[in-house]
């Protein structure tokens, strides 16, 4: 039996539908996909850029002093907001722009509608950074971006949903593949969370649930769900065999989908909130463990095997990595929340560490795997393997130094405020890691500019693959 | 499995998320343990230091500095000193300045460190320390806010001074009794 995600690659313009004249570009299959990837991979310089220019003001605080504008305080939101409605939510949006026609058999409902949005979304999203910079911040975290352009993203959201559910209700293939799944996760408490998190005006520890309520429903039931959706379509894939087990992705997304939402208060553990707001996140937070162990068993069952196609598959091998960082994330947040370790390691760097895991370990080299496989098997272009050699080692090794001296710095300040220390008698100890947490991001930042100049020779100088080269590529790529 | 429909997975995941969100949205609205009265003695900001507390949020000061002691091992220093931080004393708060990260020191009792009552010293250090942070501390690694108006140093100087103040004003009077 052919699972869903081993049909044909083609590109669709439904079935029997026969466009009436020649189609505008923007209805054209994938315009909308398009769109969403290539400013998500823009957006994702960006936020790594401002990430590096923020990681040198903390050890070197005189760099770029005295513009209004570039101070810290404001950089860091717009590194945050562009990191998750730039390049996350654009980039994935992206992939699922190119997957739900594929996994539904069905044209998209309206790639106008998915084109516009994604200008708009541009636009807007633009619009919310400068006025940020310019000061208008709201001020609490994951919502600064001002009245209007906050708004403005709950209702492109809505118009997405709208797009992606009707193709997916108008479906002709009539099974549902785990990637709609969490696709419909992803897209359907989006705007009731959102708008509660933008626009609520309650007060004092009220606000503080709440703002935790929606912004870790924004990194766990929004981003989260989007990339893994794209890992479950790509991997099977670029390995040419099935899913190792629909049962264990079944059980994966419904423990994921029943124990994330509640996460949110391990944001205020030991804090001033009532304890069964504590308790219960701290489970809900201790019982990932359950889809997290779903999802290794999942995808290293389904890697098992395959080294040959990771010798020589850059993409793969970007959403291998992506896959180990998700289950090191999401156990490292685990951990973070057992009360015991919580009360030592929150406030330090250590959360920066495990978010950079997050962000940089899974949902960077996910989109990147991603574009490469794009490239290759929708656009049947042959990218520089060179330059993806060195992206790929670029990226991890900017991604293990990143991680490793955030995690010791968080260590060193968790141990020492535990011994009666502060954060000022830590300032020296930290000085080495933020140096070295500002090379990571400029090693990171490098592979970046190699591998937007690898997308960009690409696409506007085509070279075509060989035709038998993915045939070949797909026999030699099924081992044992 | 084969010709699952998508309506199941929708109302499934409908009571799921609705389930969250009654526990963590309407349940702290409704609870009677949720704290939503002011503490004893907590005074609403005066219009100067609302001002302030707005340049706080517009300069992302509570990206380094919390406002939240807690009552665990790393934070002993500050419960000795300030005591543990309550629900109530962020009544007047919106939005919230509780923090994730402290890559400076917590300052939700900074206004007891550097009290009014000392005068001209507190308030010129504060604005120096705004201006110009590694003239008192070479290794800080605060950005320097010299591009304020003196206007919005002195608001911020007032915010600055009026967190936790109204604690020792809260004890000064239960001595007085």
């Amino acid at each position: 039996m052919t699972s869903i995600q081993d049909r044909d690659n083609s590109v669709m313009l439904g079935n029997g539908i026969k466009p009436k004249s020649e189609p505008l570009p923007i209805d054209l299959p994938d315009s909308a996909a398009q769109i969403w990837l290539y400013s998500g991979i823009f957006w994702m310089s960006v936020t790594m850029l401002i990430g590096v220019v923020e990681a040198i003001k903390l050890f070197y605080p005189e760099f770029l002093q005295g513009v209004p504008a570039l101070a810290y305080g404001r950089l860091r939101p717009v590194h945050i907001n562009v990191g998750l409605f730039g390049f996350m939510s654009m980039g994935y949006l992206g992939a699922t722009f190119y997957m739900v026609p594929r996994l539904t058999q069905t044209p998209l409902f309206s790639e106008r509608l998915g084109s516009l949005t994604a200008w708009f979304w541009n636009f807007n999203l633009l619009g919310g950074c400068m006025g940020i910079l310019m000061g208008f911040s709201k001020g609490k975290e994951y919502t600064e971006i001002p009245f209007p352009f906050d708004m403005m993203i709950g209702l492109l959201v809505i118009a997405i949903a709208g797009n992606l559910f009707s193709t997916i209700t108008l479906r002709q293939e009539r099974r549902v593949y785990v990637s709609l799944w969490y696709i419909l996760l992803a897209i359907i408490p989006f705007p009731i969370y959102y708008t509660l998190g933008n626009a609520s005006k309650f007060s004092g520890i009220e606000d503080a649930i709440i703002n935790w309520f929606y912004s870790h429903n924004l990194f766990g039931i929004w981003l989260t769900t989007l990339g893994l959706a794209t890992l479950y379509y790509m991997v099977p894939k670029q390995v040419n065999k099935p899913l190792y087990s629909h049962i264990v992705s079944f059980v994966g997304f419904w423990t994921l989908a029943a124990f994330y939402p509640w996460n949110g208060g391990h944001h205020v553990i030991w804090g001033p909130v009532p304890m069964w707001v504590m308790t219960a996140s701290v489970t809900a937070s201790i019982a990932m463990f359950i889809p997290t162990c779903a999802t290794m068993i999942n995808f290293g069952g389904t890697a098992w095997g395959t080294w040959e196609i990771m010798k020589r598959d850059v993409s793969y091998r970007f959403s291998l990595l992506a896959y180990v960082c998700y289950v090191g994330a999401s156990l490292w947040g685990t951990v973070l929340a057992v009360m015991s370790l919580n009360a030592m390691l929150h406030f330090t760097n250590m959360t920066i560490a495990h978010v950079h895991l997050g962000f940089l370990g899974f949902g960077v080299p996910g989109l990147i795997a991603f574009t490469y496989f794009y490239l290759e098997r929708s656009l049947k272009l042959k990218y520089s393997q060179n330059l993806a050699e060195w992206h790929f080692w670029l990226t991890m090794l900017g991604i293990i130094g990143y991680v490793v001296s955030m995690g010791i710095s968080g260590w060193i300040e968790g141990a020492a405020w535990e011994a009666g220390g502060s954060p000022q008698s830590t300032m020296v100890d930290r000085y080495p890691y933020h140096v070295a947490r500002a090379v990571s991001g400029l090693i990171v930042l490098a592979g970046q500019f190699l591998f937007v100049w690898n997308v960009y020779k690409t696409v506007n100088y085509p070279v075509s693959l060989p035709t038998d080269s993915l045939d070949s590529l797909q026999k030699t790529g099924v081992t044992s | 499995m084969r010709y699952i429909s998508v309506f199941p997975i929708v109302a499934i995941l409908c009571i799921l998320f609705g389930s969250a969100f009654t526990g963590l949205v309407i349940a702290p609205g409704v609870a009677s343990d949720v704290v939503r009265a002011p503490s004893v003695g907590l005074v609403a900001y005066s219009p100067s230091e609302a001002k302030g507390r707005k340049i706080y949020a517009r300069e992302g000061c509570v990206y380094c500095h919390s406002q939240q002691v807690r009552n665990v091992k790393a934070d002993e220093n500050l419960v000795a000193a300030f005591g543990v931080s309550k629900a109530g004393d962020y009544f007047y708060d919106l939005p919230h300045f509780l923090g994730t990260s402290r890559q400076g020191p917590d300052l939700s009792n900074e206004g007891r460190v550097w009290r009014r009552e000392i005068g001209a010293p507190a308030r010129d250090y504060l604005i120096g320390h705004f201006i110009n942070p590694r003239q008192y501390n070479p290794n800080s690694i605060m950005p320097a806010f010299d591009y304020l108006s003196t206007q919005e140093l002195s608001d911020l100087t007032d915010y600055i001074q009026s967190l936790g103040a109204w604690k020792d004003n809260v004890k000064v009077a239960a001595a007085g009794l």
